[in-house]
């Protein structure tokens, strides 16, 4: 942290938050506000002559609450820069000053209480996200006491009174009495891999961060008794093996299963735990010092802001979602924005520097270009028919349409840097005024037309995702999978770029049925367009209702690259569907959608 | 409290109830056969 502060071509923004991102790749604009220290952070030399006038207690973050800091702190001993700052929330008051003692007492009269938040603007090419997360708190699973009993406690209040630097100075000890502890127990899984109380998602570090924990208690202190409760234990990476060995050499008992309930005894404060051994098939309690909740972790809070203001996509956990798992790890679905460390998803130290390394290798070769090349996919807008109400810059999840103003007749302007592709807004123009290159209503048309031209009714059409559905069909196909060959498949980037326009179209042609086919609301790669498509369906069955033609002939499925068995399940039950479908039916469809189309 | 409404496979026919927010769109499946053809059944 010390090099990232002392680096000449690194400014770095402390105790700030970003507050507006405009722009695109290559001409980001960020509206950072620097929150007020009140403090000098330049002259600051962090004597922390201050600290010791400063009357007001709190419970310090840092240590977990397990020590105190006063109002005037600094968050944590290595942070940069090294310069205390005031929590104003927390002093006893500026306006009128009410205590001043620190201020009196800077003899470089560092503190100032008239400093205001400052409002920096950058301009950036590229943007990467490493927000970080947040650890679960295990409040809610009441079993295992961590509300009731003082000696449970979780990982990083562990981590914590072990350090050196801890409010224990390394003497490990356990709360209720500072005395030295002769057994100790860890809980692994808490709150992750549990689908009611916790996250679904394994975090990924718990396992190795135990048994961490364990070698690090055995060396300092032999003679603790340790035992690990488990699921299973996950020691995937490169040594872990060797060091779960190590720690099981070392003496550590695991035992495989989670305890059930937990209890103290009121006299000694030692805890009795209850678990199913499911190794040795017999229930065991065991009694304990202190008990450590290894939990999980869990995205930030603020991960919704971060998403609205970076137009990013999230996982179902709430994790940001990368381009392609395999392919673009470290980018997103908004070009010039990448991901690195437990923004994208829980990992260790390790990964989140090779992330970070390649984050940033791929923002360099971003910043190292004069021009940056898009794929010819974006939208063509026709003026002569744009009646400028506005509505492909509502739908845009890339905020790539701008300028367009019903009121002044202004019309849309598509910024093509930030554009991505997907089509939603051709589809949902009302009057037809843009098409997308490469995938233009006629190249679409002419696709129906050929696959139509000859016994429709034994046809059904599909229209794919390029990234989803598509890809989905394309494992079938490599999965030597059976589904019926009456399939028809035209491929567009996204869901979002199927048009009202196409689909009847198909119906005018003579399809007897019709599938929308699309990425899951989680994975869409164009941020939220497969949610245009889901709305743009559910208007096409209403309208195909109020035209008696039954809506059950315009199907919608979401298929993702890995559901190859999904495809052509899908295909089957159509091809059934289809059969039902009757001459009479078709024509009438025809006859109907002629008039109205 | 979310809001429900009543929902009807496009697939296969069957109905049922799910929380509904008009702003907030869903991926949905039918809890029987699993299809993500699933429509809001309007009140007549």
């Amino acid at each position: 942290m010390m090099d990232v502060g002392r680096h000449p071509r690194i400014k770095l923004l402390a105790y700030s938050e970003v507050e507006e991102v405009s722009g695109y790749v290559g001409n980001f604009k960020v509206k950072v506000r620097k929150k007020a220290r009140y403090v000098d952070e330049e002259e600051c030399t962090a004597c922390g002559d201050c600290v010791e006038v400063c009357p007001v207690i709190r419970p310090d973050e840092y240590q977990m609450g397990l020590s105190s800091r006063r109002a005037i702190y600094i968050p944590f001993p290595q942070g940069v820069p090294s310069s205390y700052i005031i929590n104003i929330e927390e002093c006893l008051g500026v306006q009128p000053i009410a205590c001043g003692k620190c201020a009196e007492k800077c003899d470089k009269g560092c503190i100032d209480f008239d400093m205001k938040d400052q409002i920096v603007e950058l301009e950036v090419g590229t943007i990467i996200v490493a927000v970080g997360m947040e650890v679960y708190d295990p409040t809610p699973l009441d079993e295992y006491g961590y509300t009731r009993f003082e000696n449970v406690i979780t990982t990083l209040e562990f981590e914590r009174l072990i350090d050196s630097g801890g409010p224990l100075e390394g003497h490990f000890a356990r709360p209720t009495d500072g005395k030295m502890l002769k057994r100790i127990g860890f809980i692994q899984c808490v709150g992750s891999r549990a689908e009611r109380r916790g996250n679904p998602y394994c975090s990924n570090i718990c396992c190795m961060n135990t048994v961490k924990d364990s070698l690090l208690l055995r060396d300092h202190y032999p003679e603790i008794d340790i035992t690990v409760f488990y699921l299973d234990m996950r020691a995937f990476g490169k040594g872990f093996e060797d060091l779960y060995k190590r720690s099981k050499d070392a003496g550590v008992r695991y035992v495989r299963g989670l305890p059930g309930e937990v209890k103290e005894d009121p006299q000694t404060r030692n805890l009795l735990v209850t678990v199913e051994n499911t190794t040795a098939c017999r229930l065991e309690e065991h009694e304990l010092d202190m008990l450590v909740l290894s939990v999980g972790l869990e995205p930030r809070e603020d991960s919704k802001t971060i998403q609205q203001l970076l137009s990013l996509s999230r996982t179902t956990d709430g994790f940001f979602l990368e381009s392609h798992p395999k392919l673009k790890p470290v980018d997103t679905s908004t070009r010039g924005v990448f991901l690195a460390g437990c923004a994208e998803g829980p990992k260790d130290i390790k990964e989140s520097v090779t992330q970070a390394s390649a984050a940033a290798a791929r923002a360099q070769i971003i910043l190292n270009q004069d021009k940056i090349p898009i794929e010819a996919i974006t939208p063509i807008i026709d003026y002569d028919l744009c009646n400028f109400c506005g509505r492909c810059a509502r739908v845009c999840p890339y905020g790539a349409i701008v300028d367009v103003d019903p009121k002044r007749k202004v019309p849309p302007r598509v910024i093509e840097a930030a554009c991505a592709g997907c089509g939603t807004c051709s589809a949902e123009c009302p009057v037809g005024a843009i098409t997308q290159r490469h995938f233009g209503d006629e190249q679409i048309f002419a696709q129906l037309e050929a696959m139509l031209g000859e016994r429709p009714e034994e046809k059904i059409v599909v229209f794919a995702c390029h990234w989803c559905s598509y890809a989905g069909g394309d494992m079938a196909g490599v999965s030597r999978l059976q589904y019926p060959p009456s399939a028809r498949v035209i491929r567009t980037m996204c869901s979002g770029r199927t048009g009202e326009r196409f689909i009847l179209r198909a119906f005018t042609l003579g399809a007897p049925i019709v599938l929308v086919s699309g990425c899951h609301f989680a994975d869409c790669h164009y941020i939220n367009a497969n949610r245009w498509t889901q709305r743009r369906v559910e208007r096409l069955w209403d309208r195909l209702e109020r035209a008696s033609i039954r809506p059950e002939r315009l199907q919608l499925e979401w298929i993702s690259a890995a559901e190859g068995q999904k495809f052509a399940r899908t295909m089957r039950e159509l091809e059934e569907m289809r059969k039902k479908v009757t001459p009479e039916e078709i024509e009438y469809t025809k006859q109907v959608l002629a008039e109205k189309v | 409290m979310a809001e429900e409404a009543k929902f009807r496979c496009l697939r296969c026919g069957h109905e049922f109830i799910a929380p509904y927010d008009k702003d907030n769109p869903q991926e949905r499946s039918c809890p029987k056969c699993k299809s993500n053809s699933v429509r809001r059944a309007r009140e007549r």
